[in-house]
């Protein structure tokens, strides 16, 4: 692999667990908003305090799959036709979302506004867990051909080690978000965001364990590198342990710094875990990441643009949450 | 239906139904960035109040249409992996370079200042403020730029050598610079003005016809409108007309089928180079999408040009009808683009990569349950998605400048349970837009 490989690799993990850290949020606080706002003014908050971040976070995302086709489009294409199933159901869950979270409010009546509140659940949910399958898939290692394609049916995704890590990203990201609401919003939504995010992160740490018992067991991941797979999964139970203490502590920021970690971490675990593959096969082996890199010119000219684009992206990103830092009050600009 | 149509269909929807909201973003968002500038370049409060009205009111019909657009631009990005994988391996490493540098070049950027724009009414500085809505703007029309130039080496692949089997990047610059690419996006971008032009015209001349009280937001918002749309129509026209010698040079079949003449020659031609098959694009689509758009652009340009200059003493807009006629227009920009894009498209098959990957091989191994799964479930969402659109716009687009929620302090009160605290004259207070912005 050359440098140039390794410098897009990185790259592409850094959009990943870029998307996973703020889309993450945006997610858990779609699926908790109806519940932990309670009447309308409520729901509105808790909407209202990722509102200015909400358009830039999604577009991590699109980053990741452009950078994705850009720099390994031999990945890409076996990588979104294999999981077919499931990307669509990524995508549905994030068209649904995202539509319902910015039109919500322009909704009129008690009617309508449940039927986007409700749309804004599913949306929040629907690819929390979708990408939880996806990285479970990928962990255990992917049903791959002799040319190179594969497959997922509903035997590889209702597993019981790939449901285990749907269920858990769901409640990661649903315990980020709670995070994210005991940060930015004030009152009893701060409060209720706390307990619930105390409760969250139990259930996700059951979840996690199980997996990890799963694997041990030989049912679960099978990873090339055991040894780096166990270090990444040690600093995730710490930084779980770490938002516990903090939550608990009533220290939302320290928390929420914990919890953007563990939402990061899970993209490391399939990378370090993997290397030297990208895409591993269940039966060993796989897609390495030259095989899936794009030709040389090519990344050296996405390369001349990256060195200026991606710390300018950083800067203006991190000047936006700046902007829009504190928590909400009843009396701000909103608009979703 | 086999498993190529069915992906094809999937792929035209999802483009087709994506594009409706893309012209409208684009042609809206200079004009709403004007009306900013002008808001906060007046010293008359009387006058910074209308424009401020104007752009709160144009900018929430922006935001209903961008919410859907940003949505089903996001399935686009995932189409190429999902059903095209051969497009991928044989041009990837071409194809995906202004894919990846149109989100980190602008689509992040823009998404990011929008984001900064929507919230920052009262908290901004002013000067900041009327930056970011120009750099939404700016960024938007460099991604199109960047989709361009992604689509135009599906038309006309330059910049690139084969080794391998699969196409290298081998010139940047002529990638950039792909006429296929450049033209194109002078055609749309006047297209887009077209639309977003008639577009506010034609709701200003529906508050004229319903004698609103709202003159002065609805008379500048008529003139701008025309201003925009007037020339954009004419030269729309032109620059497409450019595009024809072009074509003879790249793809003469798509012309040659057009016509429905000389396609033999080149269907020979064809089989020679590349071997038996039909290389023969449908002469009824073309004929049918062409005639789409020249029969609603060349008309369109003309009453446009009348309507500008009827707005000497608001002629225009004196007499309903001539004022209901404007508002019926709004559709037509619309329809002429599909049929632009149609013709573009279906006079390229069965290339995917002009000449050089057909459709049969970028197809992915997808199984035709899941297309016809995805396909079906991907259209009835879409369709959903424009009717919620388009009745969202035309409600809040008749509610008119006292309905625009942009840039108000929450919670308004219509929000608020009855009773509550805050929902009485405190309610009200709290509706009235920030005073500085």
């Amino acid at each position: 692999m050359t440098t140039l490989e390794s410098v897009w690799l990185a790259v592409l993990g850094l959009l990943l667990a870029g998307y996973f850290v703020l889309g993450g949020y945006d997610y858990g606080v779609q699926m908790l908003h109806h519940r932990l706002g309670r009447e309308e003014s409520g729901r509105r908050a808790a909407i209202s305090a990722m509102g200015p971040f909400f358009l830039g976070n999604e577009v991590w995302l699109v980053a990741f799959t452009g950078v994705l086709f850009g720099a390994f489009p031999h990945l890409e294409g076996s990588l979104l036709s294999g999981l077919y199933p499931l990307i669509v159901a990524i995508l549905v869950g994030l068209v649904v979302g995202n539509t319902a979270v910015q039109l919500r409010g322009r909704a009129r009546g008690e009617r309508s506004r449940r039927v986007w509140d409700m749309l804004t659940v599913v949306g929040g949910g629907l690819p929390a867990l979708c990408w939880g399958l996806v990285l479970g898939l990928l962990l255990h290692g992917v049903p791959r051909r002799a040319d190179g394609t594969f497959h997922v049916g509903p035997a590889e995704v209702f597993a019981p080690f790939t449901l285990l890590c749907g269920v858990g990203a769901a409640l990661l990201f649903a315990a980020h978000g709670a995070a994210f609401l005991a940060l930015r919003s004030e009152g009893g939504l701060a409060e209720r965001a706390r307990a619930a995010a105390l409760r969250l992160l139990g259930a996700f740490a059951v979840a996690g364990l199980l997996a990890v018992l799963l694997s041990v067991a030989g049912a679960g991941a099978s990873v090339t590198n055991p040894v780096a797979a166990a270090a990444v999964t040690a600093v995730l139970a710490l930084a779980l342990a770490a938002a516990w203490r903090s939550l608990a502590a009533g220290r939302a920021g320290r928390a929420f710094a914990a919890t953007c970690l563990a939402a990061a971490l899970p993209v490391l675990l399939v990378g370090a875990g993997h290397y030297p593959y990208l895409l591993a096969s269940s039966a060993g082996h796989g897609l390495t990441v030259s095989r899936s890199a794009a030709d040389g010119a090519t990344l050296k000219l996405l390369l001349a643009f990256g060195v200026v684009l991606i710390p300018l992206i950083l800067l203006y990103q991190a000047w936006s949450w700046w902007m829009f830092r504190g928590r909400t009050g009843r009396r701000h600009p909103a608009y979703f | 239906m086999g498993a190529s149509d069915l992906a094809r269909l999937q792929f035209a929807a999802t483009t087709g139904i994506h594009w409706l909201f893309v012209i409208l973003t684009m042609g809206l968002i200079p004009l709403v960035a004007i009306m900013h500038t002008r808001a906060a370049l007046t010293r008359d409060p009387g006058t910074r109040a209308v424009w401020e009205r104007m752009t709160r009111f144009w900018g929430q019909l922006y935001l209903i249409n961008y919410a859907v657009g940003i949505v089903t631009g996001l399935v686009m990005e995932f189409q190429f992996g999902l059903s095209w994988s051969g497009l991928s391996r044989f041009a990837g490493n071409v194809f995906g370079a202004p894919l990846a540098l149109e989100t980190l070049i602008a689509f992040f950027a823009e998404s990011t200042f929008l984001g900064m724009w929507i919230f920052g009414w009262g908290r901004l500085p002013r000067a900041l403020h009327v930056a970011l809505i120009w750099l939404v703007g700016l960024t938007a029309y460099i991604s199109a730029y960047w989709i361009l130039i992604a689509n135009g080496f599906m038309q006309n692949p330059v910049g690139y050598e084969m080794r391998g089997g699969e196409a290298r990047l081998s010139d940047f610059w002529a990638l950039a610079t792909n006429p296929s690419a450049l033209l194109a996006l002078a055609h749309i971008t006047l297209a887009a003005l077209l639309t977003g032009g008639v577009f506010v015209a034609g709701i200003s001349a529906w508050h004229f016809a319903r004698r609103t009280a709202d003159v002065r937001v609805f008379r500048n918002s008529l003139r701008l409108g025309l201003l925009f749309a007037a020339p954009a129509g004419w030269f729309v026209v032109t620059v497409g007309n450019l595009q024809w010698p072009l074509l003879g040079r790249t793809q003469p079949m798509k012309l040659a089928a057009l016509e429905g003449a000389g396609t033999e020659g080149l269907q020979a031609m064809f089989t020679k180079q590349h071997g038996a098959g039909n290389y023969t694009p449908s002469h009824d689509w073309l004929r049918g999408s062409m005639d789409v758009m020249v029969n609603i652009a060349n008309p369109l340009s003309i009453v446009l040009i009348v309507a500008f200059v009827l707005l000497w003493k608001d002629w225009l807009v004196r007499f309903r009808p001539v004022a209901y006629l404007m508002t019926a227009l709004i559709p037509f920009p619309f329809i002429a683009s599909v049929g632009g894009w149609v013709f573009r498209e279906t006079g390229r098959w069965p290339w995917v990569v002009y000449g050089k990957l057909t459709v049969e091989e970028a197809l992915s191994k997808v199984s035709s349950t899941s297309l016809a799964v995805s396909c079906a479930v991907f259209i009835a969402l879409f369709v959903a998605l424009a009717v919620t659109n388009w009745t969202l716009i035309a409600r809040f687009a008749r509610r008119g400048p006292d309905g625009a929620h942009l840039g108000a302090v929450e919670p308004l009160p219509e929000h608020l349970p009855q009773g509550a605290p805050g929902s009485g004259s405190q309610g009200r207070e709290d509706k009235e837009a920030v005073p500085s912005f």
